[in-house]
């Protein structure tokens, strides 16, 4: 009973139903006052549905929900945030073109007494997160860790007593995380809880006191942080032991494959560089630095003002995606859902996209050969789907890009490039995405792969290019030089 | 409650369908004269022009864009046509309009691509300039005045067979209207061209990077839509023996309207020929039940404008209930 008194939410025997998934299945949590509670899980385990019962923006189907002594039936989003949960999504709820102050106000001017007023609270809640955003800039005008903070601010406007960060960390530098995390600090010391969701384990382990690993919808352990170890947590996500995050490197020895030389756009300074057979080559910057420009030059998506490719030894044209893909290229964009999938689209239709022009006989498509192309990457890549007819939207992130990345095997690339092939997917869908990537460069494909996460890139590439303001700064062999020396190139 | 789930979707995918059946039969009840040869006969003549520009919509919406500028094309498709053919002869007139139609559609294409138009609101602009430019081309090039076939020398014959020839108990434009109908569907379905429509609709980005060519799939979208504009131009000049410069006024809200009630997603992606002919259907049996019925002209437009409304709802809902 004692205990009770200081839990802000208590939630018990929740369940949700969608057709034909239990997203949620007889969850149950406690969360005492003042602390960061961790929630870990794969994609799909059921994070963000829980999320949003919480929230009120769907409704539970089972169980009881406890918000700080009082038990809630019904909520929608403002309600619950007037009673003190805020939820912070992964994209910002922010209106660009208004101010800093406008925002964290939003609708709720008349209450400071008008514009002035409103600007003055804002100031004094940013002062008290120690942050120095000038109130009346432009939100447009703000970088993602600006624009959290306000998000933050918002949060504590409503005088937030329990605050929902949904992978919080997935746009920030480290300079700026270790902002966030001192902020987290701060706020847990004003009595704030935070539940703090994310696929980054190192973070959790930093931030979070307790930790939830959920999967498949159910509640699997609870823990104190103090008690877990990394490879714990990973075991109780995926359900079974994963010894090593990345496979053995793939090795190769191959001739040149494909030759870029003077390459040059807008943003891109001179690039020259050349991808090998069985290579897996790894670009590193900071995000704008130019990575995705280089790989979308190469494919012709983007206008360049020069550029000689040399394919196996023979000069070759490429204006469009469309002659890149001629030439036996592929390309997995870092945006899945904008560039990527059509997301209204079945699985099927979305795995058969690019082989489409290759099935096709004097432009007379063949339904036979799509649902055969379909149901063969499905169980190629074991992609975890009710059938080939279903949404892909609503796969996980990791079955979707599973889903693109099967588009491309159809086609038996020879070069693949994959922009951020795993992000915002779970430990065990990576894993997966790995061993892909080792199957296509051991039939003698090449790939070239744009990650922001080190570790990542530099245990799958045999070799690395550091990229700098538009520049080819430094070329690595992982194996043998040191990560910090990297990424200090990286950085410029 | 998996059946009442099952038996609400059927409900909801063929609301319009629904919806004539209830329309026919409460205006068969009301008013017997209804179910004649005679209003069956009209009916179908109604069939006309409005179903061939709704069809030719059909795969611009599909494709994601949408085209204003079938009021422009049927008004000048018609009086260039008409003037042709004491000239040329009728069937060199016949070929010439259908020609310029598809000439049209295929210059809204070019210039859509060349300025680089890439979203539906830029699209709507741009075609509505268009459609005010081919409609001060068809006044400038007829004086402002409507030409009248009875005033031609040369025979006209093919034109009185499409606008009141019948072949059995169907008219003229309903069979080469079931016959075009057949013909664009196919190539919507089975074809690689049909199939780039839908990718197009669906996330022109995608399928950029899968290879296709949106630029050239955008022309053809057009082109398509500039062809059937013009046949429905000519059956409708056929049926009443003249050809106004301003005739084809109107015809681009009902022919969305046709294609949104008949169900096809204004987001693109998605949707078929097939629906939009019971769009179409279901606009004319609107206002053919409610001139039985006696209703006002003004509460007919009303009621036109409800249902164009409830349309656009009920695919946003469908749209949710994806998300």
């Amino acid at each position: 009973m004692e205990q009770k008194k200081d839990l802000i939410l208590k939630v018990s025997g929740v369940t949700k139903r969608f057709p034909g998934v239990l997203a949620l299945n007889n969850v149950s949590l406690e969360i005492p006052k003042g602390v960061v509670y961790g929630i870990v899980g794969e994609n799909g385990a059921g994070k963000s549905t829980l999320m949003k019962i919480l929230s009120g923006v769907y409704e539970k189907d089972a169980g009881t929900i406890e918000f700080d002594g009082e038990i809630i039936e019904h909520t929608t989003p403002i309600q619950a945030l007037r009673r003190g949960l805020s939820i912070i999504y992964q994209e910002f709820n922010l209106v660009n073109t208004m101010t800093v102050g406008e925002n964290i106000f939003l609708g709720r001017f008349s209450e400071n007494g008008g514009m002035k007023g409103t600007h003055q609270k804002a100031r004094e809640l940013l002062d008290s997160i120690g942050s120095k955003i000038d109130t009346y800039s432009l939100v447009g005008d703000l970088s993602a860790s600006e624009m959290q903070m306000v998000e933050i601010t918002k949060a504590l406007s409503f005088h937030s007593k329990l605050i929902i960060m949904d992978e919080p960390s997935s746009s920030l530098t480290a300079e700026e995380l270790k902002k966030l995390g001192d902020i987290i600090v701060q706020l847990r010391g004003q009595g704030i809880s935070i539940i703090y969701i994310s696929h980054k384990l190192d973070e959790i382990f930093e931030y979070c006191n307790i930790v939830t690993i959920m999967r498949d919808g159910c509640v699997i352990d609870t823990k104190s942080i103090e008690e877990l170890t990394r490879s714990d947590m990973i075991a109780k996500m995926v359900g079974r032991t994963i010894e090593n995050e990345y496979p053995p490197r793939a090795h190769f020895a191959g001739e040149p494959l494909l030759e870029v030389r003077n390459l040059n756009t807008s943003k891109l300074h001179n690039i020259n560089f050349t991808l090998h057979k069985g290579e897996i080559l790894g670009l590193v910057g900071l995000v704008g630095a130019g990575r995705t420009e280089i790989i979308r030059a190469i494919y012709g998506a983007d206008k360049v003002k020069s550029k000689e490719l040399i394919m196996e030894g023979k000069p070759v044209t490429v204006n469009t995606p469309r002659d890149a893909k001629a030439l036996g290229m592929g390309l997995v964009p870092e945006d899945r859902k904008q560039q990527g999938l059509i997301l209204r689209f079945s699985v099927g239709d979305n795995i058969t996209m690019a082989a489409l022009s290759r099935i096709a006989k004097r432009g007379i498509l063949n339904r036979r050969k799509e649902r055969e192309i379909a149901k063969r990457q499905i169980e190629n890549l074991s992609i975890k789907t009710p059938g080939a007819a279903t949404k892909v939207l609503n796969l996980s992130g990791g079955n979707q890009q599973k889903c693109i990345v099967g588009r491309w095997l159809e086609l038996d690339p020879k070069i693949l490039i994959l922009d951020e092939p795993t992000r915002g997917i779970d430990v065990g869908a990576k894993y997966e995405i790995y061993v892909l990537m080792n199957k296509i460069v051991e039939q003698g494909g090449a790939i070239i792969m744009i990650s922001s996460e080190l570790p990542e890139v530099l245990s799958m590439s045999n070799r690395v290019l550091t990229i700098c303001d538009g520049r080819i700064t430094g070329e690595f062999s992982p194996e043998e030089v040191d990560a910090s020396v990297i990424m200090d190139k990286a950085i410029g | 409650m998996e059946k009442t789930i099952n038996v609400k979707k059927i409900v909801l995918q063929n609301l319009v369908l629904l919806g004539i059946i209830v329309l026919c039969i409460v205006t068969a009840i009301v008013e017997p004269l209804f179910l004649t040869q005679d209003n069956f006969t009209n009916i179908l003549r109604q069939f006309g022009p409005l179903s061939f520009a709704a069809l030719g919509m059909t795969y611009v919406i599909i494709g994601g864009f949408i085209d204003l500028s079938v009021v422009g094309t049927i008004s000048l498709v018609g009086v260039v046509t008409l003037s042709l053919i004491d000239p040329i002869g009728q069937a060199g007139a016949l070929f010439c309009g259908l020609l310029l139609g598809t000439f049209l559609g295929f210059l809204n294409g070019v210039i859509l691509v060349k300025f680089g138009a890439m979203t539906q609101a830029e699209v709507l602009f741009i075609t509505y300039g268009m459609s005010s430019i081919f409609g001060a081309i068809a006044l400038i090039y007829t004086n402002s005045e409507t030409e009248h076939m009875s005033r031609l020398s040369n025979p006209y014959t093919i034109f009185t067979f499409i606008g009141n020839g019948k072949i059995g108990p169907f008219t003229a434009s309903i069979i080469l209207f079931v016959i075009a109908l057949i013909i664009i569907e196919w190539f919507y379905r089975k074809t690689l061209w049909g199939r780039q429509i839908a990718l197009m609709g669906g996330n022109k980005t995608a399928a950029t990077l899968c290879g296709y060519n949106m630029k050239k799939t955008l022309v053809l979208v057009y082109t398509i839509c500039g062809l059937f504009a013009a046949m429905g131009s000519i059956v409708l000049i056929s049926r009443v023996t003249t050809a106004s410069p301003v005739a084809g006024a109107g015809y681009e809200t009902d022919a969305i309207m046709s294609v949104v009630v008949g169900g096809t997603a204004l987001a693109g992606g998605t949707g078929s020929g097939i629906r939009t002919v019971l769009g179409v259907l279901l606009i004319i049996l609107l206002s053919n039940c409610m001139n039985m019925l006696g209703v006002s002209t003004y509460l007919q437009t009303i009621m036109k404008g409800l249902v164009l409304v409830i349309a656009i709802w009920l695919d946003n809902r469908k749209e949710q209930q994806i998300h």
